[in-house]
């Protein structure tokens, strides 16, 4: 069943909606401040550029983000209102890094029509109030009393109704606000007021103007001492004040934002629908406006926010392509350009569509992203986890081990392989014409399974078999010392470092010995009371060449120990607890954090907190990587440490932000790793896997990793096509000519290795494709891109005409082979038993494909259902059909094969506006609607009477807080039979902000645990700003407010994860669940995505 | 032009001093801040900062106004008979307002 969901963020919103500067963190500081549609990042400003400090999701959808500064507070408080109607001041505490609530509210009125150009607030410069436009004939004023303190808030009557911005002007002595309105005869004015604080009213202000620009959109108060206020429109730019009006004529344009240069406002940054970032000035004498002067700079990003930061350096924050960080040159680049790219910030939004493909066919479903708008649109390229990329690789069978040696301890590179069997070992080099080929280490025993070698100081090499541990010259290759194993006892588990070998022999004996120059010292012995099954001497201590900790791991009692070293005197003992034995320890250390990673025969890691000096072990947290035993092994990558989990389901293991990470690595099974790092092969790794050893380059160590494809024009559907290797796009471009700007819209064909465009089919004028497929047919063995279209015609409210178009790929060319008219828009398409099924406007309609008898095909209907208002989009399922309506929620449909008819079963008679639909399973459907909800719904087809039968029952509701486009069903991981998440069926949804999520139907058990740990965190990890959990998830839309039920919030479950010790403990005790239990089971979680 | 484009603001100069602008086609910038997870108590704001809207409507506070007004001067016309001048001058910027 799919009634219990879970719903998490795999990849975070990355639509910059807003931007502001100032000092929030410190007086001293300067910090960016960004929004991120339910998210602010808080940067602070360095020599090296924007430094991140801290993300911190938002119970609401930021509407306003303002930073102001009260009277007498040496630093600038944060003001935020969300699009549900609350506020909150935040304030930044130095001292504990928090951020603390200075004031909250709610500013809903119970009645009242929400402005149709979005909700508004500002801040007046003077600091007496802060005023909001979010209703229609209403200004809201929550003035500050003397002390800084906010009061009760009013409302004033606005008689302008169709309000497109309000700005507060500077220096006047009464708070004055200026309106640039519409008026009923489509004629834009501004008008200014003066705010009564007392009287509660407006009083009329000193100007106003009438008859601007048709496109005047957008309001810049200039600060004293020249006042007043700029007006952007799209033909013009006008400076009024009471005294002074200036104009000038700009080309056409819609300008997006702006940005303030100077403390004066004589300079400010203006980008358009296009990208073009322009530079405004207001010239002035003696404090008198003279004129405006506007320069062209460049191209960025389309921007939705502007900030100058600091230096020349500008942050163009972007909805449609990536957010950039700009710097303004004094003179032009050879493309005449004053800007310069310094860094730029991926942003997936808006995701129109998607797809989700197997690329690398290793089991691992990749996103595919139709991301951007305009310019800026491209495809993205989504893989989790971390990707090997074989370089090279030989066929091997029965590897054992695997270590790199170099041939001197100071050599920069690797230089041989050693490659271990069961009753040999061969030594790999690399030759003169960088290839490896076999060599020899007269030293080594070839002859024996190598249990261990390593570097060792004063340019020697160890070796450790079951017999013996041999020390050879690396110049010489020849042996110099050897210790052996006494008869009957030999060595089962070693390990070594430059200056130290640890090994373990039968009967529990652990030997301790010392390496010298040409020496073997055996320093220490001692019989444990078991069987020893693992050991490590990794130096995580100021000696790189030197351990004072031994980590073993036993037989029997399923302990791990610590002991010091040179002495091998017990420190610590750890019962891991179970049956199942370590197979790798590992001491390591990540961002100056000791750690004891200890890794059982099952798939299972412990990892634990490791006091060097005391050799204490705290904080255990259990982890399931996989269900074979796993190899643990460091390596480097970009001057970092990481740790390498070899198994069934091999695992990187990192460090971000002082939490451990664990990252898929894109291989299905690898037996043993080692770093190999090699002038021909730098920053490799040498894996070995099932009959294979190969050398690869790993990845940038991160979760997900995204790969841009710029388009230049806009991509709105995206379809993969197994059979030719293909995608198959619609988009479409803007042409700009001198006199017009014009669509072009096109189906095109692309290589899916190199994402070139392969092949291009033109569309109409006035068409617009809606919908591609990839299918094939009854009776037909050809696999088909079907692409739906409408014809957009501008006098036309709906589309009344659209086309099948039917093409196949030949030659890697789209061959156009039917094409059918179609009464309207062809919004969705499904094969749909061997047919194909489209939605067009109101109608579902089946089309049979039919041999003609020139042996050609054609598109020839077979039946059809009304009914619907719009029908957006189509799932199917078997017989079924779930459509999802413009403003009809969803229904349900059957195909009756018999009688070649498709009838309604049951249908939601809520008025939900829907954005995607998607089937979970036969009864339970899943739905997306356009007050950014999530809702489920179930078919009742045992209910008693019709009535019920033809109902389908809400039967869970949630307030994602984003706008979905597209579910698909898959996964981003890798989908293994045997571990639990491989069983838990997910959906993937793509929102505007750039959203990518997952929601995983959970057994019920699963649930109610999880549902529990949900109701525990709430109470611990607060709402910033006093914002509550319940009510942000609460489904919302103008007709009603519910509780969330049956979808779970996994971005606030796995934040467990983050939550100190302490915390942890405080929930493991209202849950009654231990920490280590929570930890694995939350940790499982995060490998759904 | 270049006038236009010099002396661009500078609050410390230090910042992206440093700064080398990147391969246009490297890979964007990864730095990922640390989430914030507030478990303090100064999540809640002081009591009397927690904001609501004045629930009078404005008509009635119109009304109220008008009220509050018209006593004020009829009180002030009972203790002394000076204020008479006073009290059409009230009435005059309520009918302003009201405007």
């Amino acid at each position: 069943m799919s009634v219990w969901n879970y719903v998490v963020t795999a990849h975070k919103p990355t639509n910059v909606t807003h931007s502001c500067v100032g000092n929030f963190t410190s007086p001293q500081e300067l910090n960016l401040i960004i929004a991120k549609c339910t998210r602010i990042e808080i940067h602070l400003l360095t020599s090296h550029g924007l430094q991140p400090m801290l993300d911190v999701p938002i119970y609401g959808r930021i509407a306003t983000l303002e930073l102001f500064r009260p009277h007498g507070e040496p630093q600038d408080f944060l003001f935020i209102a969300t699009e549900r109607y609350k506020f909150c001041v935040l304030q930044w505490d130095a001292e504990t890094s928090e951020l603390i609530t200075r004031a909250m509210g709610d500013v809903s009125d119970r009645i009242g029509r929400p402005t149709d150009n979005g909700q508004i607030g500002i801040i007046d410069p003077d600091c007496r109030l802060i005023g909001l436009h979010l209703y229609d004939g209403l200004f809201k004023v929550i003035p500050f009393d003397n002390k800084g303190q906010l009061k009760e808030a009013f409302n004033i009557r606005l008689e302008e109704l169709q309000v497109l911005d309000i700005k507060f002007l500077y220096g006047c002595v009464k708070p004055t606000i200026v309106v640039l309105y519409q008026d009923n005869k489509d004629a834009r004015h501004v008008k200014t007021y003066e705010v009564a604080l007392k009287d509660k009213d407006f009083v009329e202000g000193p100007w106003s103007q009438n008859n601007l620009d048709n496109g005047a959109g957008l309001l810049i108060p200039v600060p004293m001492p020249l006042g007043g206020v700029i007006i952007i429109g799209e033909e013009t730019i006008v400076y009024c004040s009471a005294t002074a009006f200036k104009a000038i004529p700009i080309r056409p344009s819609i300008t997006r934002a702006y940005g303030r240069v100077d403390a004066d406002g004589s300079r400010y940054l203006l980008s358009d629908n296009a990208g073009l970032l322009h530079l405004l000035v207001i010239t002035h004498e003696r404090e008198r406006v003279t004129g405006l002067k506007i320069e062209h700079l460049g191209e960025t990003s389309v921007a939705s926010t502007i900030s100058y930061l600091d230096n020349a350096v500008v942050y163009v924050g972007s909805s449609y392509g990536d957010s950039q960080l700009i710097k303004l040159n004094l003179q032009p680049d050879v493309k005449g350009s004053y800007i310069e790219v310094l860094e730029r910030y991926v942003n997936l939004g808006p995701i129109v569509d998607f797809c989700i493909v197997d690329l690398e066919r290793q089991g691992q479903g990749q996103v595919v992203t139709c991301s951007g708008a305009y310019k800026d649109g491209s495809l993205r390229i989504v893989r989790n986890g971390i990707g090997i990329n074989e370089q090279a690789s030989v066929e091997l069978q029965g590897i054992k081990g695997l270590w790199s040696l170099r041939s001197s301890t100071n050599d920069p590179y690797d230089t041989f392989l050693v490659v271990s069997f069961i009753s040999e070992t061969r030594i790999l080099a690399m030759n003169m014409d960088d290839e490896l080929e076999e060599t020899e280490i007269e030293g080594f025993d070839a002859q024996a399974q190598t249990l261990f070698c390593h570097n060792a100081m004063h340019d020697q090499l160890v070796q450790v078999t079951a017999n013996s541990v041999r020390l050879v010259s690396s110049t010489s290759r020849a042996l110099l010392d050897q210790w052996n194993a006494s008869s009957g006892f030999s060595v089962n588990v070693a390990t070594a470092n430059a200056s130290q070998i640890l090994l373990a022999t039968g009967g529990g004996h652990l030997v301790y010995l010392e390496i010298g120059n040409g020496k073997l010292v055996q320093a220490k012995h001692i019989q444990m009371e078991y069987e020893i099954s693992c050991l490590d001497i990794n130096p995580i201590g100021e000696n790189s060449h030197y351990s004072s900790l031994a980590a073993v791991g036993m037989w029997t009692d399923i302990s791990v120990r610590i002991f010091s070293l040179p002495s091998l005197e017990l420190l610590t003992k750890e019962n891991l607890g179970g049956e199942i034995i370590p197979r790798s320890v590992l001491l390591c250390n990540f961002e100056g954090v000791s750690y004891l990673l200890c890794a059982l025969g099952d798939g299972h890691l412990f990892n634990f907190l490791l006091n060097t000096s005391s050799g204490e072990l705290s904080d255990r947290k259990k982890v399931s990587l996989g269900t074979q035993p796993i190899t643990l092994r460091t390596f480097s990558s970009k001057d970092a440490t990481h740790v390498f989990a070899a198994s069934d389901r091999p695992t990187v293991i990192y460090s971000s932000n002082k939490k451990l990470l664990y990252s898929n690595v894109n291989l299905k099974e690898v037996s043993h790793m080692c770093p190999f790092n090699s002038a021909a092969f730098p920053d490799s790794l040498a894996i070995a896997k099932e009959g294979e050893l190969s050398i690869g380059t790993i990845d940038d160590i991160q979760k997900l990793h995204i790969r841009t494809i710029p388009l230049g024009e806009h991509a709105r559907r995206i379809c993969h096509q197994e059979r030719s290797r293909t995608f198959a796009i619609c988009s479409l471009k803007n042409c700009q000519t001198i006199t017009e700007e014009t669509e072009m819209h096109f189906v095109r064909l692309l290589d899916d290795q190199t994402f070139e465009f392969i092949s291009t089919y033109a569309l109409d004028t006035y068409e617009c494709g809606c919908s591609v497929i990839s299918c094939s047919f009854s009776d037909d063995d050809n696999v088909y891109y079907c692409v739906g279209t409408a014809y957009v015609l501008p006098e036309e409210n709906e589309p009344t005409k659209g086309r099948i178009l039917v093409f196949i790929v030949e030659d890697g060319k789209l061959q156009l082979i039917a094409e059918k008219e179609t009464k309207g828009a062809v919004y969705s398409l499904n094969a749909f038993n061997g047919k194909l099924l489209a939605a067009i406007n109101q109608k579902i309609q089946l089309y049979k494909w039919m041999l003609r008898e020139d042996g050609s095909h054609e598109l020839q209907s077979e039946c059809g259902h009304h009914g619907h208002i719009l029908a957006l989009y189509v799932q199917t399922r078997g017989d079924f059909i779930v459509v999802g309506d413009l403003m009809k929620s969803i229904s349900l449909l059957l195909y009756k094969h018999e009688e070649g008819a498709i009838e309604e079963r049951a249908r939601d008679y809520n008025a939900n506006w829907m954005t995607a639909v998607e089937i979970l399973d036969d009864d339970i459907y899943l739905g997306a609607e356009n007050n950014f909800n999530l809702f489920t719904v179930r078919r009742n087809s045992d209910a008693a009477t019709d009535e019920e039968r033809g109902r389908l029952e809400v039967i869970g509701e949630y307030h994602l807080g984003e706008f979905v486009n597209r579910f698909r069903h898959g996964s981003l991981v890798m989908c293994l039979p045997d571990s639990e998440a491989g069983h838990t069926p997910t959906v993937i949804f793509g929102t505007v902000n750039g959203v990518i999520g997952v929601i995983a139907s959970l057994p019920h058990d699963q649930y109610l645990f999880l549902e529990k740990l949900q109701s525990n965190l709430v109470k611990v990890i607060k709402g910033v700003g006093g914002l509550s959990h319940e009510q942000w998830r609460s489904f919302n839309n103008e007709k009603k407010m519910v509780d969330s039920r049956n979808f779970l919030d996994g971005d606030l479950i796995e934040s467990f994860l983050d939550l100190s010790r302490s915390r942890m403990e405080e929930i493991s005790k209202g849950m009654g669940v231990s920490v280590e239990e929570l930890c694995k089971r939350v940790e499982e979680l995060t490998r759904l995505h | 032009m270049g006038s236009l484009l010099a002396d661009w603001p500078s609050y410390n100069p230090h910042n992206f001093s440093q700064i080398r602008p990147a391969d246009p086609s490297a890979q964007p910038s990864k730095l990922t801040p640390i989430t914030y997870h507030p478990t303090h108590n100064r999540t809640l704001p002081p009591p009397n900062q927690v904001i609501s809207t004045e629930t009078r409507h404005i008509l009635l506070r119109r009304f109220y106004q008008k009220s509050v007004e018209k006593l004020r001067p009829k009180r002030a016309a009972s203790d002394n008979l000076t204020p008479d001048h006073g009290s059409k001058q009230l009435r005059g910027a309520f009918a302003d307002g009201c405007n």
